[in-house]
């Protein structure tokens, strides 16, 4: 009796080894493509300009992290670790609309251009000074 | 009689069960953080926190500890916006000009004028996925003339937390310069941390009405803007409204009183409010003839006995709140 089950169990393992293989094996040859970039990612390099001329000093970060890096005389940057797809790069810089690209499969270079606030610059002086009525008439 | 009116609109008080001493010390531990990686800072300074609310008191502590108001961009700015009121195409071609000085100075400066901290103070909020805008309008203080009040002068923020929105003005609560030498001193008030809007309309008028924020849904109109008391910056560490008198010119008969109500959502006492009463030959500090101070309602009166011109101006221990300009007729 005992080597009728033991006999059985390896059938049902078996039996699912070969619906694994036969089931599974298109679908993972399907990821094999990708497999590497979507685990390890991928090095993004990338430029960012104003429209006309490159930028300078312009923070690129990963969305929701520390890590970053800004771009060169050039306008140009290589992020410092391999991105994933999904992930999304933050590209900032005081005066300048924040701009957000998502890393995609073919990502492997960022054209990002980036515009001018449309802000109009007003300022009035903050003081403690008491006030004092100019005319007295008594 | 003394007939006093009151509303309570408290803002910040809406997040009493929050302490904001973690916020500040985080903004405090990371002072003279440079500008030039802005979501590296927005990051260090909120990823701790846990509610909005928190990573936009750091943020605005933060901004407000550590960016100064520079006198030179204000008179700069204001001596070509008023030569240029009337001429549209210059004004917006001295604006492209003056905003690339204004962003470099405050990258490279830490320096800036109104717009610059609101500007900044909305940048990080939405870095830190926080809703906040820049609202632009005309901003009242002792030494403007309200006459002189044609052009926009002011930037603050309104900021939504929860779903509801709120005031704050990082300008005024950074500091003021100083008054001979125009240096700027650093003078965290956070009392303009989502002050209520009660007491922001007093010296304060959006030029979109939408950003006055006041539940009662009365409009507000820019002349009884302009005749306003004067509510000097400390007014903000102590009050949540000044209901009455809406006007800074008051006429009183001799042997009457001027009447004053204010909502207040900290702690004093009654000894620590005075008035000064000046004319134009002296200047004297008196208690007020009619003081009540409960239920978090402050009711002040000051009883003139003789006719004349006086400005009035009330004190809270040595902070100075308010002023009138009261002309006292005789009986």
């Amino acid at each position: 009796m005992k080597t009728q089950v033991k006999i059985s169990n390896k059938a049902i393992f078996m039996f699912f080894m070969l619906i694994g293989l036969v089931g599974f094996t298109p679908l993972q040859a399907q990821n094999d493509n990708s497999s590497a970039e979507a685990t390890q990612g991928k090095t993004i390099k990338g430029i960012v300009t104003d429209g006309t001329n490159p930028l300078q000093d312009v923070n690129v970060t990963l969305k929701g992290f520390k890590v970053g890096t800004v771009t060169n005389e050039k306008g140009e940057f290589t992020f410092p670790r391999p991105l994933r797809v999904g992930e999304v790069l933050q590209f900032s810089y005081l005066g300048f609309a924040t701009k957000e690209a998502k890393i995609k499969a073919d990502t492997n270079f960022i054209r990002m251009e980036m515009s001018e606030e449309v802000i109009e610059v007003m300022g009035s002086l903050n003081t403690n000074k008491r006030y004092k009525s100019k005319k007295r008439k008594q | 009689m003394l007939f006093c009116v009151w509303q309570v609109h408290a803002q910040v008080s809406d997040f009493k069960k929050i302490k904001f001493d973690k916020a500040d010390r985080i903004a405090a531990e990371h002072k003279h953080e440079k500008l030039n990686n802005l979501p590296v800072l927005v990051y260090t300074l909120t990823n701790e926190l846990d509610t909005d609310v928190e990573k936009f008191r750091a943020i605005f502590t933060w901004v407000c500890s550590n960016i100064s108001n520079d006198y030179q961009l204000y008179a700069k700015n204001m001596r070509k916006r008023r030569k240029l009121i009337n001429d549209s195409i210059a004004l917006k071609a001295w604006n492209e000009k003056f905003k690339k000085i204004v962003f470099k100075k405050l990258r490279k400066r830490k320096k800036t004028l109104c717009t610059g901290y609101a500007y900044l103070i909305k940048k990080m909020a939405n870095l830190a996925e926080i809703e906040c805008e820049i609202v632009h309008g005309f901003a009242k203080t002792s030494t403007i003339d309200p006459e002189k009040l044609t052009i926009p002068n002011h930037s603050w923020n309104a900021v939504k937390l929860n779903g509801k929105w709120y005031l704050c003005d990082p300008t005024w609560a950074s500091g003021i310069p100083n008054p001979e030498s125009y240096q700027f001193q650093f003078h965290y008030n956070e009392g303009f941390f989502l002050a209520d809007p009660q007491i922001f309309a007093i010296n304060h008028f959006p030029l979109k009405e939408k950003w006055f924020l006041l539940t009662n849904n009365t409009s507000q109109s820019f002349q009884s803007f302009i005749e306003a008391p004067i509510l000097y910056n400390d007014a903000y560490r102590y009050f949540s409204s000044h209901s009455k008198p809406a006007k800074m010119y008051q006429s009183v008969q001799q042997n009457d009183s001027l009447t004053l109500a204010f909502d207040t959502y900290v702690s004093f006492q009654k000894k620590d409010v005075h008035f000064i009463i000046e004319n134009s030959f002296t200047s004297k500090r008196r208690m007020p003839s009619f003081i009540s101070l409960e239920n978090q309602k402050l009711c002040v009166a000051y009883k003139f006995t003789t006719s004349g011109y006086y400005d009035v101006h009330l004190y809270v221990k040595d902070d100075l709140i308010s002023t009138y300009t009261v002309e006292v007729k005789k009986d």
